[in-house]
């Protein structure tokens, strides 16, 4: 009992969102694997998607990501609004103290790029989770690769999917190595390559996610 | 030197305040910033003028009693001091300087530059303590304690308490503070007896005085006038999970 009430705290609050946060991160990389394989051609793309929609744990999976999804989203929304309170008067002159700071615009942009990564992953699943289904011909097997195909030639969409990784590479700048300080898993000795490393995924996981409509567009996969 | 400051002024806790720009001339640069500011009220209180009010004890950047923004950084742009040993010799001829009070929730103003830090009190209240057998005093050196083990103890307990953690914070939190407590208790023999109430109690404290939660920006350790490092936070977090655990 003490302990649900204690992850209501300020630090509680910020191991939840830090917990969640990494188990995002991981669904991300698993995520970005299945979409590399587009690189592969519509054969290999398609079965591995039909290999997870076909699995009978699809549906708690997903339940798990959403309940996942969604406490890190009510966690944030909460620690944001009792942080604005907790500075009711602003200053009339504040600078970033630079030095050993991590303040970056990724840090102080994280409820914003975080919103919008929620607006994005609806749209995103309106457009291919829950958007027009082709199959392949002959085998039943749901024909992803085709609807890639077809969404990415529209270069509005490309360019939105452009502008949602470049919002998600600034939330992960930051989130990657602050989940890992909130959940106090920053040794002295290995904070510099934690700090470097959370910056090299994030541009990683958000350039490689962003290849694929570019490569789409251009008829790098067709 | 001539000196232009623009000052926050507020008569009390119910005033509005605002800012008043004043000019500090022939300041030297050997002065130290509240030197400086003892001059200009010196001026004005022979024009008749409400002096500046600002907190200092020491000066000599050990007690943590003073401590105000200056241009937008806690204590002032020299990195490790406080702003009783910041000296003019850092500004030039003709700088411009805003004087501004820490702001937060849990610091109410009282007047001016000076603000009410007894928040920090009551999280020390809250768990910042060790138990100890009544009777006559024991030797000091009675309990063995590992040189490394003692060094980061003093390193967090070097916290001075003076609030610029607070202040640097864009969600003002204390949790540098409160942190640096928790480690400093949490390392040494005499702290394990509260060891997991401590966490529990102080952060709760933290949060009822009104403070925000940590974003791992580390302004604060940018700013503190001790070097107090975000690894205490860690341990914070740690040690808070720790206890949810031992539940």
């Amino acid at each position: 009992m003490r302990a649900l009430r204690m992850l209501g705290s300020s630090v509680g609050n910020k191991l939840l969102l830090g917990l969640t946060g990494l188990a995002l991160f991981g669904f991300l990389l698993f995520h970005l694997f299945g979409n590399l394989l587009g690189f592969l051609g519509p054969e290999i793309y398609n079965e591995h998607a039909h290999a997870l929609i076909s699995n009978p744990l699809i549906i708690p999976a997903e339940f798990g990501i959403l309940a996942i999804f969604l406490t890190h989203i009510y966690k944030a929304v909460v620690n944001y609004w009792k942080n604005r309170a907790a500075r009711p008067v602003a200053y009339g002159v504040k600078k970033w103290a630079g030095g050993p700071s991590r303040k970056s615009v990724g840090s102080t942009t994280m409820i914003w790029t975080g919103l919008s990564v929620l607006i994005f992953v609806a749209i995103h699943l309106k457009l291919f989770k829950y958007g027009p289904v082709y199959f392949e011909a002959g085998t039943g097997v749901r024909d992803l690769y085709r609807l890639l195909i077809d969404d990415f030639r529209r270069p509005g969409i490309v360019a939105g999917y452009v502008l949602a990784m470049f919002l998600l590479g600034l939330h992960l700048r930051h989130g990657i190595s602050s989940s890992i300080q909130s959940l106090g898993l920053m040794p002295e000795s290995w904070t510099a390559r934690i700090l470097r490393a959370g910056i090299v995924l994030a541009i990683l996981i958000a350039g490689l996610f962003a290849v694929i409509p570019v490569a789409v567009y251009f008829g790098a996969i067709r | 030197m001539r000196i232009h400051l623009t000052v926050w002024r507020q008569s009390g806790p119910k005033d509005a305040g605002r800012f008043i720009t004043y000019t500090a001339e022939d300041v030297s640069p050997d002065q130290s910033f509240l030197e400086m500011l003892d001059v200009v009220n010196e001026q004005l209180i022979k024009k008749g003028e409400e002096p500046i009010a600002f907190d200092s004890d020491c000066r000599e950047g050990i007690c943590g009693t003073c401590g105000f923004m200056v241009s937008g950084i806690p204590h002032g742009p020299e990195p490790g001091t406080t702003v009783c040993q910041l000296h003019m010799r850092k500004f030039k001829d003709g700088d411009s300087l805003t004087l501004e009070p820490w702001r937060a929730e849990a610091f109410p103003v009282i007047k001016d530059l000076v603000v009410d830090r007894s928040a920090f009190d009551k999280i020390i209240q809250a768990g910042g303590y060790t138990s100890v057998n009544t009777g006559g005093a024991r030797d000091a050196n009675a309990i063995l304690i590992g040189k490394s083990i003692a060094d980061a103890a003093m390193d967090s307990a070097a916290c001075i308490g003076c609030g610029a953690c607070v202040a640097a914070c864009k969600n003002a939190s204390a949790a540098l503070f409160t942190s640096a407590k928790i480690t400093h208790l949490s390392l040494l023999p005499q702290g394990q007896v509260e060891r997991t109430t401590r966490v529990v109690n102080m952060v709760a404290a933290m949060d009822d005085a009104g403070f925000g939660s940590c974003s791992n920006e580390g302004e604060c350790e940018a700013v503190c006038p001790k070097g107090i490092s975000l690894k205490n936070i860690a341990t914070m977090n740690r040690e808070y999970w720790k206890a949810m655990l031992a539940d």
